[in-house]
C-alpha cells in the first residue's frame, strides 16, 4: 500500500469528501486516511459538517405555498 | 471508517462524467488569472438576465445549455423534434409540470429561506420560480437536470428580483479577500483530540445553530456550501448554476466551510461543549 502522506491528503480533502476526485487520486487519499489517525480524524470533522449542514437544512413548504403556486399554474393553462 | 462511505449520497452526476467535462479543468486553471474578469463580467450579466427574465424562452435556452455544454443556445431551437415537450398539448404539459417540477419544491423552499433568509421572500421566490419554469417548460429537453435547471432558474429569480435590495456591499468583493481576512485558520493546527471533539460537538449542535450560522457567511459563500452539502451537486452543476468557474465554486465551498466550522466551533463553546482550541485549556 502506498502513501500519498499528509500533505496531499489535506490538500484534496475536500475534493475527496464531496467525490470530485478521479479514482487513482481517491485511491490515493482513502489509503492515507486508513492509516493516518490525524488525517481521518480531520475528514470526519468535515463529514460531520457536510452532515450535519444537510440535515438541518431540510425545511417543508408550507401548505399555503404549494395551493397558490398551483393556483397561478391553473391560471396558465 | 465511516468517512469513506458516506458522503453524497444526493449526487446527481458520476464523477466519471463530471471528470470527463471539458470545462471542469479549463476553469479550474483560468480562475486565478479570471477571477477579477470573472467579477465584472457576473455584475455585467445580471443586466443581461433582468432583460431575460421578462420572455420565458431564453431561460430554457439558458438552462439547457447548462446542462449540456456540447449545445450552443442556437440548437436549441432546430432540435425540438421530439426532444423537447413543445408539441404536447397544454394540459399534458401541465400534467407532466406537477408530477416532475412540483415534488421540488421543499427543497426549492429550503434553498430559498438560505438566499432571502426570511420566509416571506422565500416563498414569493419559490413561486415566482415556478411559474418562470413552467412558462419555459415547453423547451426544457427531456432527459436533462430539471433539479440543476430549477435551481439555476431560482438562482438567477433570486439575483434579479431580491439580492437587489438585500445584497450588502462587501459582497460583491468577497472571493477578492485573503484567507486572513475571512478569520483564523486555527482549526487547521489543533491537535488530534480537540479535532475528535470538534466533531463530536458540531454533532450535537440544533439546527437552529447550523442555519445561524449559515446565515452569518457571506452569500456566495454561503450557497456554495447550501448546492453541495445540502443538494449534491456536482462542482461543475454548481458553476453553471450560480454561473461561475469550477475554480471559483471550489473556493467559495472550502472557505465557506471553513467559515462555517469555525462559527459552530463558537456555538459549540457557548454552550459549554468541549471543543478546546486553545492552550490554555492544557490540550
Amino acid at each position: 500500500m502506498t502513501d500519498c502522506g499528509c500533505d496531499k491528503a489535506k490538500a484534496e480533502l475536500e475534493e475527496f469528501l464531496h467525490r470530485e476526485l478521479s479514482d487513482d487520486d481517491f485511491t490515493d487519499v482513502s489509503e492515507h486516511l486508513a492509516g493516518c489517525v490525524e488525517c481521518e480524524t480531520e475528514a470526519a470533522v468535515g463529514l460531520t459538517l457536510m452532515q450535519k449542514v444537510r440535515s438541518a437544512c431540510q425545511e417543508k413548504a408550507p401548505e399555503e405555498l404549494r395551493e397558490s403556486i398551483l393556483a397561478r399554474l391553473n391560471a396558465h393553462v | 471508517m465511516a468517512v469513506l462511505e458516506a458522503p453524497r449520497p444526493t449526487r446527481v452526476i458520476g464523477r466519471a462524467e463530471v471528470d470527463s467535462s471539458p470545462m471542469n479543468r479549463d476553469d479550474s486553471e483560468l480562475v486565478d488569472d479570471e477571477l477579477d474578469n470573472d467579477l465584472s463580467d457576473d455584475a455585467a450579466e445580471r443586466t443581461d438576465d433582468a432583460d431575460r427574465d421578462a420572455a420565458p424562452t431564453p431561460i430554457g435556452d439558458a438552462a439547457a445549455s447548462e446542462v449540456d455544454h456540447d449545445d450552443g443556445l442556437a440548437d436549441v431551437d432546430e432540435d425540438l423534434n421530439g426532444r423537447v415537450r413543445s408539441a404536447l398539448p397544454p394540459e399534458e404539459l401541465r400534467r407532466l409540470f406537477e408530477e416532475q417540477a412540483l415534488p421540488f419544491m421543499d427543497q426549492l423552499y429550503a434553498a430559498a429561506l438560505r438566499m432571502t433568509r426570511n420566509t416571506a421572500d422565500a416563498g414569493d421566490l419559490v413561486q415566482e420560480t415556478f411559474v418562470k419554469a413552467f412558462s419555459a417548460f415547453a423547451q426544457f429537453r427531456q432527459g436533462t437536470n430539471l433539479k440543476a435547471w430549477l435551481y439555476r432558474i431560482l438562482t438567477n429569480t433570486f439575483i434579479n428580483s431580491y439580492r437587489k435590495s438585500q445584497r450588502q456591499p462587501y459582497q460583491n468583493a468577497i472571493d477578492e479577500l485573503e484567507d486572513w481576512q475571512l478569520g483564523s485558520a486555527e482549526s487547521l493546527t489543533q491537535g488530534r483530540t480537540t479535532r475528535s471533539a470538534e466533531a463530536e460537538a458540531i454533532d450535537h449542535l440544533p439546527d437552529s445553530d447550523v442555519k445561524e450560522a449559515l446565515q452569518s457567511i457571506p452569500e456566495d459563500f454561503r450557497m456554495a456550501v447550501y448546492l453541495a452539502d445540502v443538494e449534491g451537486f456536482a462542482y461543475q452543476e454548481i458553476a453553471d448554476i450560480m454561473k461561475t468557474p469550477v475554480g471559483t465554486v471550489m473556493s467559495r465551498l472550502h472557505r465557506g466551510r471553513r467559515l462555517l466550522r469555525e462559527r459552530l466551533a463558537d456555538y459549540a463553546r457557548d454552550r459549554g461543549f468541549v471543543v478546546a482550541d486553545t492552550p490554555r485549556r492544557g490540550r
